[in-house]
């Protein structure tokens, strides 16, 4: 196994196996994860910071057996910040913050291409700063139809005073993310809220939309996956690679750009590749970083 | 290997204090089913029933009472069981060396691994070495989730074993057994012993596999290429109802959506 040290603010970090293929089909090594992580790290670090992540790693690449990691591997850094979350039965689980460039290399080490994230912080694990709206297509829907989905639902929030985000998952659907930012939030209010959005969509286009989880309502359909407002539940977060033939990103898309690529027949264009990714997080900066920030309260609850 | 520990502290005796964690050392080879309703493979939850009103009790109403005749109990508390629970503990704090030998197989109970924390290798693989050259076991108490148990530390190999052992009350003594009758004779227990010697082996547990296991495991792997599985519905399927002036809300903005398109 070959290995090799490298020095990040002061610490060291042994990195293995940089030469391994973990994208067989495109040919994208551990050295081009790494470095993938590395450029974009400025982004993607605010919407990690303070996050419990869940591992999901591909020790023998992307079409190998996988594995979830909640629990922050045993053997790390002392200087892996971590935090304590409590689970049933009065146990703890410790887990891992990814709140500096060492620790984001050294998850990316352990071929964890996929970081996914709660929607809360682990300070405040009851408490949402966005709510979701997870649009999942059924096959033979695709991308664009997530599309058409997002872009009702930017404007049916308008009139309630609500601003939404929307980034592609990487995989096959879109995130629409309504930054809240407000510490008295619930996850029963974004549920509540999010399931009544998903319902009087499926209600208005039955042909396009369905807000039940079972398989057989999905064919065809959007899925909104209103369920993923839970406090037990991570969405992959923004800036991260999804594990998939191409090094696609989960990445965000100004809504202009959405509304002219939906009227493009083209469900490939609204894919983001890793280098593609980079070059436009250096030109357009954090297009998520409202999420963050943005303070919205959710009417009529 | 990465491993996480069921529990982290340290093992100790005299002056030495090792950093470990504590991982099972057995995986149940027990193929488990899970039960589900036959018409749409939902997984089935347990639930409480008061047989008295026929009716679900919820978590809040469920209370602890101690049988001490027919229909008579006397409550406990959650507080009350902690007030008497020892204080959880970080070490595993050895009192005396014993030969392992010396214990009968009833008392073992559960056996886990003690495997080296960060700082603590050198003088793990210390104890392991001198251990397994005394041909000793550490007797030591430690607390894992709310009880205190008995245990016995003893090398396996490159590791250091840890058995929880039963108390002596726990033990159903022997004696309780039905009472020996008649003489035993010289002459059978003669041939018995020799038969006994015939059939001497080494211990070769690989020898033994759980046959019933196997079998599963084949059938499982078979009707998975033949048949497929199946697939339970997902929860909270019921139409949920949100909050009137929500919907009200929604339904407004939702026709200047479609108008506006």
């Amino acid at each position: 196994m070959s290995r090799k040290i490298v020095e990040i603010a002061g610490r060291k970090l042994s990195l293995s196996n940089l030469e391994k293929d973990l994208y067989p089909a495109y040919g994208f090594t551990k050295a081009h994860i790494l470095e993938y992580y590395r450029r974009i790290a400025n982004v993607i670090l605010p919407h990690l910071q303070d996050r419990a992540l869940t591992l999901k790693r591909y020790p023998e690449g992307v079409d190998q057996e996988f594995f979830f990691e909640k629990r922050c591997p045993v053997h790390r850094p002392a200087w892996v910040k971590t935090a304590a979350v409590n689970l049933e039965d009065r146990e703890q689980m410790t887990v891992c913050l990814v709140n500096d460039l060492e620790t984001l290399m050294w998850v990316a080490n352990l071929a964890s291409l996929e970081l996914h994230v709660p929607l809360a912080r682990a300070a405040s694990p009851g408490v949402p700063d966005s709510l979701v709206f997870d649009l999942d297509p059924g096959d033979p829907a695709n991308i664009l139809d997530c599309a058409r989905v997002a872009l009702i639902l930017r404007d049916l929030l308008k009139p309630l005073g609500l601003t939404g985000l929307v980034k592609t998952s990487g995989k096959k659907g879109l995130h629409v993310y309504v930054p809240l930012n407000r510490p008295e939030t619930t996850f029963t209010d974004t549920k509540k809220f999010s399931r009544a959005v998903a319902e009087i969509l499926q209600k208005n286009y039955p042909e396009l939309v369905t807000a039940k989880m079972a398989k057989e309502y999905r064919r065809g359909k959007v899925f909104i996956n209103w369920s993923q407002n839970d406090s037990s539940k991570t969405m992959i977060c923004v800036y991260s690679l999804r594990a998939r033939e191409k090094p696609l990103v989960s990445f965000p898309l100004a809504w202009r750009d959405l509304e002219d690529l939906a009227g493009q027949d083209d469900p490939e264009k609204l894919q983001v590749i890793s280098s593609e990714a980079v070059s436009r997080a250096e030109k357009q900066g954090d297009l998520f970083s409202e999420v963050l920030v943005k303070q919205q309260k959710l009417p009529h609850l | 290997m990465a491993v996480t520990g069921i529990w982290t502290g340290t093992i100790s005796f005299s002056l030495v204090a090792i950093p470990v964690q504590l991982v099972k050392a057995v995986r149940p080879g027990r193929v488990s089913f899970r039960l589900l309703h036959s018409k749409d493979y939902s997984p089935l939850a347990r639930r409480m029933l008061c047989p008295e009103e026929e009716v679900l009790v919820p978590p809040d109403e469920i209370i602890r009472g101690y049988e001490i005749g027919p229909d008579k109990y006397i409550l406990v508390t959650d507080e009350e069981l902690e007030s008497v629970s020892p204080e959880r503990s970080r070490t595993i704090e050895i009192l005396e060396f014993i030969d392992l030998s010396e214990v009968e197989p009833v008392y073992f109970d559960q056996p886990y691994y003690l495997v080296p924390a960060k700082g603590g290798e050198k003088a793990y693989r210390l104890l392991v070495e001198v251990m397994r050259r005394t041909n000793k076991a550490g007797l030591a108490k430690f607390v894992l989730r709310e009880r205190e148990y008995l245990v016995a530390v003893k090398s396996v190999g490159e590791a250091l074993a840890l058995i929880t052992l039963h108390y002596r009350e726990e033990i159903l003594s022997e004696e309780d057994l039905e009472p020996a009758q008649g003489e035993l004779e010289a002459m059978e227990k003669s041939r018995l012993k020799k038969s006994i010697e015939n059939m001497m082996a080494d211990f070769n547990p690989e020898h033994y596999a759980d046959q019933r296991r196997d079998r599963i495991m084949d059938l499982l792997k078979k009707k998975a290429k033949e048949q497929g599985q199946v697939e339970a519905p997902r929860v909270e399927e019921e139409e949920g109802e949100g909050p009137a002036d929500l919907i009200a809300a929604l339904e407004e903005s939702m026709r200047q959506v479609k108008k506006s398109r």
